[in-house]
């Protein structure tokens, strides 16, 4: 090594948020030698918790898709087991409760395709048999999904085209595009969309194929957290890569990405210590690596901004914590996952994440429903979460910030009042407000984003594994995130990060392939 | 119903599989299209770091002395050293001051005794009260002149007034240098930016120190609705009329609020802090209406139950594995794994001094401590791994543990 590195390793992962931390694990368990560098004093990212006062709050996770029970797991489950991280899983009562007062509407969701259809039919007669069709086919998806995954991207078309036609034919389209071929009544669509909000693209462009492999997942798998927070999950994921010989530091930000003609060298930290390597998997932001980390800057390549300005930005979040003083029986209680909408429209509802007036959708989850002595007894642990478009947040100033943030948690609270008839004002022992700075001040989020960029259908899953090769514009750097090829969610950042380290070592076999020929 | 019985088409079979076949065209075609710039905005970030600068150069505009044993410094941003604007806050919260004393690397934290107006202004003040034999305190007397360079955190803490919880009566409990987050709430108060009324409870023990009091006394003139204030003398004569006599309690407490419906915010001593949530408990104030700032560092641990005997008098070592190196240190039982680290020339990251921030969150690789026990800010999945918060965390056995780097947060 020349004397202008400090250190060397066969990979550097810059950010510990979900992507990172299976990337990381997973080259640590193929013998590679790793550092993860972290800004925060803590690893996780969004994967997260604070106290306050008697409370321990969960930062971010509402469920986590495709965990499986232990004898029966999805492939997330699959995962932590492959990797060797141990986490308490609990398991989440039931699919949700969507509430949408302006239309009456007030429904209970279970876990289970049948008895999903079942409710259904209940709640909209009739459905049953384009709901039935729906499930078949988003059955269909997953399975094309897991056949494509486990093909690495080389599949025999005609395995595709004899079993999975059904998917190939609607994986260009958005979910109101295939629920009208599906012929699904608007009554049962009305029910059955209630998980855009995970995905914050409203229907009429929201690809089909990630919805369908969403719900499936939900329905067959159920959903789960970690007993103790998703930091549970982010210091399993921290004690397994420490046992694997990964390093880690935390409060360590990495300032630039060395590039030499087309390819990484190394990085800088913010310290300034120079840090050889040919492979960098980034959890930061795609945004701000290809804006501010990359160096030189004549070494970001112009596709590769183009394609970002192709692409928006999804949401960032807002999220009202609520330790209450009394127990979520004491409290009427019921569900563990709320969603209330004050349309149907999803279209209507996205615009109004464009405003930061009274909000048209929240997500709400009682943590005691899943996890029930997460707080101390006869107490309560209450979350109500938004989107917002960063764009809403343009003009405000400090001096607004505090009021406008209690101002929303006000109309959160009212509503959500209003909507379960709920009484929840006269117990709020702690209360705090993350919004969309919060997720910036603690993750350096490009924009304070937690999701990554809109999954259209033309960005959509599909598009984005047919170019991954198109989509690696420097030799040695990826994206282990919800910005990466699985695009958004917990589950989809955990499995990219898992990925492209895996291809990470493919182009380190390669590497020594020719350099030995 | 198998896979080949169901037949979906969306626009017609071969239109669906040519859509299909061009989704990676047809995204190429897009991303040509777009324009090769860089983002155009980073407002939220950077609304972030106005709001939570990872530090703050500041430098003294001002020294006043409050009272006999205590001084108020006027503080602004220093612009020569980076700092263009002083971060906005809420009445209640607190800046961390890092400085190097006698070689040693210290934080402590000082609640903002003027109003977040007053930051829109430019000015922050903090009001020190000398203690006897300190450590800082006695640095702060012989080097805080007008002109010096000191370095704060952002605002921080949890004491602060919320609409959303809150009742619109609040009543401050404060005794001796606790009174400084409330002459900030008053200030804000008088001035219209809470709506909501403050009633001052606040317990002196010497009238020749008795912080703020002209303000208080116009401020209580000039807005009767929204502030007032009782005093309450712990000194043997009293000649102030209109004061309590003796140490704040519960019936003190009762005469002057209504248990049954104001909201308490609690700063003071350890020892009063202590006794006064058991006298509000016992008034039967639950704890949605009582808010209490951070208990501050524990100066005699031997005083609580459930402390190992002995404990405070022993040394132990510490073996500590820095960046790249591994050394050993002697730590005194009575004093927090944090000082032990400062004492020994390390820059530990730490804030609140009372384990609720979790700046200084750092793994114990080897060992017992003790952890006080208004003082456990810890996530369950961290005291589970190891963690601890060696500001609040004693040695009651040799240690070993890994240091933290100071947590750089940008916006
Ligand atoms: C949230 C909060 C807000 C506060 N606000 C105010 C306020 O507004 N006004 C106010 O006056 N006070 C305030 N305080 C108290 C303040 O932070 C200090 O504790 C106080 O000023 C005493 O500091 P000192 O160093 O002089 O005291 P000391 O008692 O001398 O110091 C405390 C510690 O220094 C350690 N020490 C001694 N020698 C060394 C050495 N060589 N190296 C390292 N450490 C050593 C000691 O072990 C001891 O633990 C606040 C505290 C908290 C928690
Ligand atoms: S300094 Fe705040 S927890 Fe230790």
């Amino acid at each position: 090594m020349d004397n202008r590195w400090n250190r060397e390793y066969d990979a550097v992962v810059v950010g510990a948020g979900n992507g990172g931390m299976t990337a990381s694990t997973q080259l640590a368990l193929l013998g590679k030698r790793v550092l993860l560098l972290e800004q925060h004093n803590i690893i996780g990212g969004f994967s997260t918790s604070f106290v306050r006062g008697r409370f321990e709050f969960e930062a971010s996770l509402h469920e986590l898709c495709d965990v499986g029970s232990s004898e029966d797991p999805g492939g997330v489950g699959e995962l932590f087991k492959e990797l060797g991280v141990e986490v308490e899983w609990m398991s989440v009562p039931e699919a949700y409760r969507l509430i949408v007062p302006e239309k009456n509407l007030n429904v209970v969701m279970p876990f289970g395709v049948s008895e999903y259809i079942d409710a259904m039919e209940r709640y909209v007669p009739g459905s049953r048999p384009a709901v039935t069709k729906f499930m078949d086919l988003a059955d269909e998806v997953m399975r094309a999904l897991q056949y494509l995954a486990e093909s690495k991207g080389n599949p025999d078309r005609k395995v595709l085209m004899g079993e999975y036609g059904n998917f190939m034919r609607t994986t260009a389209y958005s979910l109101d595009q295939v629920c009208d071929a599906v012929g699904v009544p608007k009554a049962a669509r009305d029910i059955l969309y209630a998980y855009w909000c995970y995905l914050g693209v409203p229907t009429s462009r929201l690809n089909f194929t990630i919805f369908a492999a969403m719900i499936n997942r939900y329905l067959i798998k159920g959903a789960y957290i970690p007993r103790y927070r998703s930091t549970e999950m982010a210091l399993a994921f921290e004690r397994r890569f420490r046992e694997l010989g990964g390093t880690i530091e935390c409060g360590t930000r990495v300032e630039k990405i060395l590039v030499e003609k087309g390819s990484v060298t190394g990085i800088v930290t913010a310290s300034g210590e120079r840090i050889k390597t040919g492979h960098v998997l980034c959890n930061a932001s795609l945004p701000r690596v290809y804006g501010e980390m990359v160096h030189p800057e004549s070494e970001v390549p112009e596709m590769a901004l183009r394609s970002m300005n192709a692409r928006s930005v999804a949401g960032s979040g807002f999220v009202v914590f609520l330790g209450l003083d009394a127990s979520p029986d004491e409290l009427g209680l019921k569900d563990y996952s709320y969603f209330i909408y004050h349309d149907t429209d999803t279209d209507a509802l996205y615009d109004g994440l464009y405003r930061l007036g009274r909000p048209t959708v929240q997500a709400a989850v009682c943590l005691n429903r899943a996890v029930p002595d997460c707080s101390p007894p006869g107490t309560t642990i209450m979350s109500i979460t938004c989107l917002y478009k960063p764009e809403a947040w343009k003009d405000v100033e400090p001096k607004d910030y505090f009021k406008l943030k209690n101002e929303l948690a006000g109309y959160f609270i009212d509503d959500f009042e209003a909507a379960t008839g709920c009484s929840i004002r006269g117990h709020i022992e702690e209360i705090d407000i993350a919004a969309p700075p919060t997720y910036a001040r603690y993750t350096g989020a490009y924009q304070g984003v937690i999701y990554g960029y809109e999954v259209d259908s033309w960005d959509s899953l599909m598009p984005r594994m047919m170019m991954m090769k198109d989509d690696i514009y420097i030799k040695g750097l990826r994206f282990a995130s919800g910005w990466g090829f699985r695009c958004i969610g917990y589950s989809s950042a955990l499995q990219c990060g898992r990925t492209e380290a895996l291809l990470t070592s493919l182009d380190m076999d390669q590497e020594k392939g020719g350099a030995a020929s | 119903m198998t896979a080949k019985q169901l037949k979906i088409k969306v626009k017609g079979t071969l239109r669906d599989l040519l859509a299909f076949k061009n989704l990676a065209k047809k995204r190429m075609q897009r991303f040509r299209k777009a324009p090769a710039t860089r983002y155009s905005s980073l407002h939220v970030n950077d609304l972030a770091a106005r709001l939570h600068p990872a530090s703050q150069n500041l430098v003294i505009k001002e020294v006043r002395d409050e009272t006999k044993s205590s001084r108020t410094f006027t503080l602004a941003a220093d612009r020569e050293a980076g700092t263009g604007e002083i971060a906005y806050f809420q009445a209640g919260q607190y800046l961390s001051i890092r400085e190097t004393v006698e070689g040693c690397a210290i934080t402590r934290p000082y609640s903002i005794a003027s109003s977040p107006a007053d930051a829109l202004n430019g000015f922050y003040e903090i009001t020190i009260r000398k203690t006897d034999k300190g450590f800082f305190t006695g640095h702060v007397w012989e080097h805080w002149k007008v002109g010096r360079k000191v370095v704060a955190s952002a605002p921080m803490g949890q004491m602060f007034y919320s609409p959303l919880r809150d009742s619109r009566r609040i009543v401050a409990v404060a005794g001796g240098s606790g009174i400084t987050p409330f002459r900030a709430m008053a200030r804000e108060i008088c001035a219209g930016g809470i709506d909501a009324s403050l009633r001052l409870i606040y317990g002196c023990s010497d009238e020749g120190d008795i912080m703020f009091i002209d303000e208080f006394r116009e401020m209580a003139k000039a807005h009767p609705d929204r502030f007032s204030f009782v005093l309450v003398m712990s000194c043997d004569e009293v000649t102030l009329e209109g004061c309590e006599k003796g140490f704040i309690t519960g019936d003190i407490i009762a005469r002057h609020s209504d248990p049954g419906s104001d909201s308490y915010f609690l700063c003071g001593p350890d020892l009063m802090y202590d006794f006064v949530t058991r006298e509000l408990v016992s008034l039967g104030v639950p704890l949605r209406r009582l808010r209490r700032e951070a208990y501050g560092e524990i100066k005699n641990p031997s005083r609580f139950t459930g402390y190992p005997s002995g404990a405070e008098g022993k040394t132990y070592s510490i073996v500590v594995h820095g960046r790249g190196k591994t050394e050993t240190i002697t730590a005194r039982g009575d004093e927090s794994v944090l000082v032990a680290l400062e004492r020994a020339r390390y820059a530990p990251p730490s804030a609140c001094r009372s384990g609720e921030c979790q700046f200084c969150r750092t793994l114990l690789l080897k060992g017992d401590v003790w952890v006080g026990p208004e003082s456990d800010g810890r996530r369950e999945a961290d005291r589970r791994n190891g963690y601890i918060h060696p500001c609040a965390s004693f040695p009651v056995s040799d240690l070993e543990l890994e240091l933290p780097t100071a947590g750089t947060r940008e916006g």
